[in-house]
């Protein structure tokens, strides 16, 4: 046998051994993330139950979950209601444009399961699902759902305050989340649950409307339409930049070469870009 | 550092005492514990508040504190196996509670109380796996929100319709409080949702417990239904106990020889409904009914 052979067969054994090892993995807290899916998605928890490939368990752990009888994860028929009440309270619009039933199907989601395995906060897990599904309006509420969250410390030379969420939302975006806001009442929740279709009027999807979400000291968030390219120049910054890197896109977005340094200074004095504390990173 | 079973010789004895938790009276005729201690002082000994720090507390329990009643703090909020969910914020607060409801203890259920952050929408109660594996997490837990209160801190038995894994919830307790070195709470109603659940006699894993670590019990009604011909319980803390439940109880009361407390959890029911469970509680304890 050559040592080429040797080498592959002993590594293929190394495999088998690191793949056994996974497969007999028990870590409790991977079977609850896994049982909290299968609670609100009968799919997922017959997915567990079948043959097909799931990495997000071992044998052992999906062992455990097979028994669980399926008639004992319906023992709370107000569970999924409870979590779609609370996605509508921060998503009312966004909400009403897809229809409650499109909601729920977050949950059924692997973005739902994977959020759930990585620990997070599941409002902001279905802001990120939604994506362009409720166009304009889902991005909206989703930086409004971030802002009422703890905000991230500014990082870099210059960052975008994290008070603010700078966004390019569809034109008229503003006009028709207030309007359909406004017509839903005081209790949206009940509103939709009845409705559970999309509502009769879309979205708009055509142009771009800058807009700036900004939570105020009182933690009440202020909405409002921005010049476009103060958004672009915020939305560049986010997350932390060096400042030659924000004066060169400034430029970039119109600003006269020679004025470029002295329009950051003015941003930094009008508390639209921020100067976090030399180190941050 | 003294053991447990040294240190618990300071835990004071409570008797009987009541539940509550964040606007519980607000149900129509629920329970006035006040009330009850003023007409009844043998039966409302002690509040045990139920507290979600997002919440905080509500003007019921912060009367009872003002009156001097003496209280223990019921976690509701707390993934134990979980070190990021003991975060400095929560912590800061929980010892901000403390200070106001200077509690005989804390303790609450075992179990996953939410999934992903502690965030809107995101409150279950799960009972842990019980696997072996769930031990060493949950101690840790334990240990550490002690050290972090300066109180003793008693795991509960979770409810549940149903419980993942092979180990009896007993053998699981039993191990977690031999290695947080803790006292625990027998939340007996729970057990006997665990027990039906599994087909067990009321008294299956009574041996395993290590009785003199238990401090506290819970007595509560519970009723049962069947989901598509599978029966179980639901914890509602209504007014009628079940036989399993109540059969625990004394096998718990004849065992458990260092108890300082019992709760009766039945706090959306009115006065008159619940003091026959009181007196019959309290008549099995051996502890003035007045
Ligand atoms: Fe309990």
């Amino acid at each position: 046998m050559s040592a080429d052979r040797s080498a592959e067969r002993s590594e293929a054994r190394s495999e088998d051994r690191n793949a056994e090892r996974s497969e007999a993995r028990l870590e409790p807290r991977r079977v609850q993330h896994a049982l909290v899916c299968m609670l609100f998605d009968p799919a997922y928890a017959a997915m567990v139950r079948g043959s097909a490939k799931l990495p997000e368990l071992s044998v052992r752990e999906r062992a455990l979950l097979r028994e669980v009888d399926p008639r004992a994860l319906r023992s709370d028929p107000h569970r999924l209601a409870r979590a779609v009440h609370a996605l509508i309270d921060e998503y009312p619009v966004s909400a009403a444009v897809l229809g409650v039933a499109k909601v729920e199907t977050f949950f059924a989601s692997e973005a739902f399961r994977a959020g759930i395995r990585e620990r997070k906060a599941m409002a902001l897990t279905f802001g990120q699902w939604l994506g362009d599904r409720a166009r304009g309006v889902g991005c909206l509420e989703h930086a409004m759902a971030l802002l009422r969250r703890p905000l991230p410390a500014p990082k870099g030379e210059l960052d975008c305050p994290p008070r603010f969420r700078g966004l390019l939302v569809p034109a008229g975006t503003l006009a028709f989340t207030s309007s359909v806001r406004a017509r839903l009442g005081h209790d949206p929740v009940e509103l939709l649950a009845q409705r559970r279709e999309p509502w009769g009027e879309r979205a708009p999807r055509k142009g771009t409307e800058p807009l700036l979400v900004e939570r105020r000291e009182d933690g009440s968030i202020d909405l409002g339409t921005a010049s476009e390219p103060l958004v672009r120049l915020m939305r560049f910054a986010e997350g932390g930049r060096r400042r030659a890197e924000v004066e060169a896109e400034a430029i970039r977005r119109g600003a006269e070469p020679a004025e470029a340094g002295e329009l950051i200074d003015e941003l930094i004095a009008d508390g639209l870009l921020c100067a976090p504390p030399t180190g941050s990173s | 550092m003294p053991t447990f079973l040294e240190r618990s010789a300071a835990l004071p004895h409570l008797g009987l005492g009541i539940s509550t938790e964040y606007g519980a009276r607000r149900s129509p005729g629920a329970l006035d514990p006040r009330a009850l201690r003023r007409e009844h002082p043998g039966l409302g000994g002690f509040l045990e508040v139920g507290v979600e720090i997002e919440r905080g507390l509500d003007a019921d329990a912060r009367a009872w504190v003002a009156d001097g009643g003496p209280t223990t703090y019921h976690f509701l909020d707390v993934n134990l196996d979980e070190p990021e969910d003991l975060d400095p914020g929560w912590l800061a607060a929980v010892r901000g509670t403390v200070d106001e409801l200077r509690p005989a203890w804390l303790c609450g259920d075992a179990g996953l109380w939410h999934f992903g952050t502690r965030d809107r929408g995101q409150m279950l109660l799960l009972p842990p796996v019980l696997v072996p594996e769930s031990v060493a997490p949950m101690a840790a837990g334990l240990v550490a929100l002690r050290q972090a209160t300066g109180h003793e801190v008693l795991p509960e038995n979770p409810p549940g319709a149903f419980f993942v894994g092979p180990m009896h919830v007993l053998e699981l307790f039993a191990a977690v409080a031999e290695a947080a070195d803790t006292g625990l709470l027998l939340d007996c109603a729970h057990l006997a949702m665990f027990q039906r659940s599994r087909g067990l006699a009321f008294d299956a894993g009574f041996d395993a417990l290590p009785w003199e670590r238990v401090i506290e019990l819970h007595v509560a009604g519970g009723s049962e239904r069947a989901i598509e011909g599978l029966p179980v319980v639901d914890d509602d803390h209504g007014i009628e106990v079940l036989p399993d439940t109540w059969a625990i109880f004394e096998g718990a009361l004849a065992r458990a020889g260092n108890l300082r407390a019992v709760v009766v959890e039945c706090e959306r029911n009115p006065l008159p409904d619940v003091l026959p469970l009181f007196r019959r509680v309290a008549s099995a304890w051996g502890v003035d009914a007045r």
